[in-house]
């Protein structure tokens, strides 16, 4: 009897087929949507502008891999592509260390004033970093930063620096104090405890800002249109503007202006992504 | 190998926080295994924590072999620690978590392997070197841990409750294991825990800690046989000590409640001629009280009246659960062939050799003539050591 109810109560095979189907129709249909505009441009990114006014959609025919060569070298696509690196990889190490080191310093140490820096920095998460484009531009001026690449480097940590200290200060908190008593006992000190103990340990939240900061800061546009007018020192986003004129915009060289400057985000995300997720979930299970 | 001497040690938290550690005198010898006992919130962690160098000390003297150490860092005072929740590094192997406090101490690389290895094959760790501490069972992270600490070779071992989060089986395992590397090593172990079967088992002394404070310090047979207050009383002991309010007879003879009747025959007469008529607490631990007064062969002894509330057959024993007459709770454990029934009336045999008495005020112990005899034999043990 017992037995009978036992195989009552086990679902039936066809609905659980159906249900995966199900799934797996939702999943391909969701991929297809968010990767569809990014296959329209892969191929956009190979034809001309006079093949896609013709016909927005249509298949590369014949592909068009010349444009890839006449971006990097005629348009100086080469500068900006080195420009957008110093400043983002600059900026990127920078957030990363300084904003651990403070997050470090925020969830592990008790201190007077303490929540209320943490407080400061998570109130500059909230406002809008526009407000700020002003003031920035005239102490870069004032200080000679202005049109300079560094100028831009230090911006860019200024801007995300909360977020990071933010976002680390959350994980290195449920590090347990155990930990750090541990290697105290083993004779370190303090900056050895950041350096081998924090640091490898909070690896995964690392990652995880280490490649938002550098999504965010490789495709910023404002700030650098804004601080930057010297064509030597553009940085991608703004190098793939020069395409777009006041009566003619050349489509075929602004995609292939984007797949350039998108590859360096494929490849990071790729290198980081289990990082990334375990980063973005941690806590969320015991 | 050290000697460990607390002496006023005090923990304040702030200027006007609360005192959690309280004026604790304490004399640790060398290759002395000494337990603190006590419940959650005693300070116990907090003691130890300041011998290792882990919490600032607010008033009084730490010493390591004479030495005042107060204000030497944790590194510096070649102590080694092993955490109730193991606080091994994540992203290190087991040979890497075993060598890391070495390496800091720029130890040759050949006499760092030499102890990993050594410390590995004593404790089965061997084929486990290379696994994170991720791949390993409770019981092998622990033993990895107490690993950590004895690659040190420190003049001191502090453990912080470090069987708490392992199964009943492996901690009487773990626990045989560290019992086996004091007996090995000699080293001085301070050992803090909750639980009175490990503190009984392993300690050379005990130092049984309530609200900050020392309640008792004593070797374990001896703490337990002549606690030196109602809280020790009851701390030691599973079931613990039963305690009946009573009033000492004004022939200073007897002491007496509507429940009980105890013949106060361990007591000089000075004692109790002190404290007659004044109201005391009586206690009895629970194996020592009988359904049957035939069995005390005609000895002075006492009894406790009541109402059975609960039966508990354990298969070796049975626990009684009685109202007393007084409204007061006492268990009794009883060999396994007693049949009760709840609602009995029921009524309770115990030596006048096997009861304690309290004052009814302080709760301190009234000191007694003579002990039972396996309090003589802890008082010879104590003296041994």
């Amino acid at each position: 009897m017992a037995q009978s109810s036992a195989l009552a109560q086990r679902p039936a095979p066809m609905p659980r087929l159906f249900s995966r189907g199900a799934l797996a129709l939702i999943l391909a249909v969701y991929t297809l949507y968010t990767l569809g505009p990014f296959l329209w441009l892969a191929t956009m990114s190979v034809r001309t502008t006079a093949e896609i006014s013709a016909d927005h959609y249509a298949w590369p025919r014949p592909f068009h891999w010349e444009q890839f060569r006449s971006a990097w070298v005629d348009s100086d696509f080469a500068t900006y592509f080195w420009n957008s690196t110093l400043v983002v990889v600059g900026a990127v190490a920078v957030v990363t260390l300084i904003g651990a080191a403070a997050a470090h310093a925020l969830a592990r140490y008790r201190f007077r004033g303490n929540r209320l820096i943490y407080g400061i920095l998570f109130s500059s998460i909230i406002f809008p970093p526009q407000i700020t484009l002003i003031s920035l531009y005239q102490i870069l001026v004032d200080y000679n930063l202005y049109n300079s690449l560094l100028g831009l480097s230090l911006v860019y940590v200024s801007l995300q620096l909360p977020l990071t200290v933010y976002l680390l200060e959350g994980f290195f908190a449920r590090i347990p104090q155990d930990l750090f008593d541990a290697a105290k006992m083993d004779g370190y000190g303090d900056l050895e405890i950041f350096w081998r103990i924090v640091l490898p340990v909070g690896m995964p939240a690392i990652a995880t800002t280490l490649i938002l900061n550098f999504i965010q800061l490789w495709n910023e546009f404002l700030f650098a249109v804004v601080l930057i007018t010297d064509p030597e020192k553009r940085t991608l986003p703004i190098g793939i503007r020069a395409f777009m004129g006041d009566h003619f915009q050349d489509i075929g060289m602004i995609a292939t202006g984007v797949m350039i400057s998108v590859i360096p985000v494929i490849i990071a995300y790729v290198f980081f992504s289990e990082k990334l997720i375990r980063g973005m979930t941690a806590g969320a299970i015991k | 190998m050290a000697v460990v001497g607390l002496d006023k040690i005090s923990k304040r938290y702030g200027s006007s926080g609360p005192v959690v550690v309280d004026d604790i005198d304490l004399a640790i010898g060398d290759g002395e295994f000494m337990v603190l006992l006590g419940p959650s919130g005693c300070g116990k962690s907090t003691t130890l924590r300041m011998i290792a160098g882990l919490e600032t000390i607010s008033s009084g003297t730490l010493s390591i072999n004479g030495r005042a150490v107060n204000n030497v860092p944790a590194k510096d005072r070649d102590i080694a620690m092993v955490f109730q929740s193991y606080a091994l590094y994540p992203h290190m192997s087991v040979a890497e978590n075993l060598a890391f406090g070495l390496r800091r101490r720029k130890i040759a690389s050949d006499e760092v392997d030499r102890r990993v290895k050594d410390a590995a094959g004593l404790l089965g760790l061997t084929p486990l070197l290379a696994r994170r501490p991720s791949a390993l069972s409770g019981g092998q992270r622990q033993r990895v841990a107490l690993g950590r600490a004895m690659v040190r070779e420190p003049q001191v071992f502090l453990f912080d409750e470090p069987l708490s989060n392992l199964d009943a089986a492996l901690r009487v395992n773990t626990r045989s294991e560290i019992i086996k590397q004091h007996h090995r090593l000699g080293s001085t172990m301070i050992y803090v825990t909750h639980d009175q079967v490990e503190a009984m088992t392993m300690g050379t002394r005990i130092c049984v800690m309530n609200a900050g404070r020392v309640a008792q310090i004593g070797a374990p047979l001896e703490v337990y046989w002549q606690p030196a207050d109602t809280f020790v009383a009851r701390f030691l002991g599973s079931p613990p000590m039963n305690l009946l309010k009573a009033t000492i007879a004004p022939d200073a003879l007897h002491a007496r409640s509507a429940a009980v009747d105890a013949p106060l025959t361990r007591w000089s007469d000075a004692t109790l001629a002190g404290i007659a008529g004044c109201e005391v607490t009586l206690g009895v631990r629970a194996e020592d009280l009988l359904i049957d007064a035939a069995a005390l062969n005609g000895q002075p002894h006492g009894s406790i009246r009541g109402r059975t509330i609960a039966v508990e057959p354990l298969g070796a024993e049975t626990l009684l659960l009685v109202e007393t007459e007084g409204g007061t709770e006492c268990i009794a454990r009883l060999p396994r062939n007693v049949v009760a029934a709840p609602g009995e009336a029921v009524e309770l045999f115990f030596s006048a050799e096997a009861t304690y008495l309290f004052d009814g005020q302080t709760g301190r112990a009234v000191p007694a003539l003579a002990t039972t005899p396996a309090a003589q034999k802890a008082a010879a043990q104590r003296k041994s050591h």
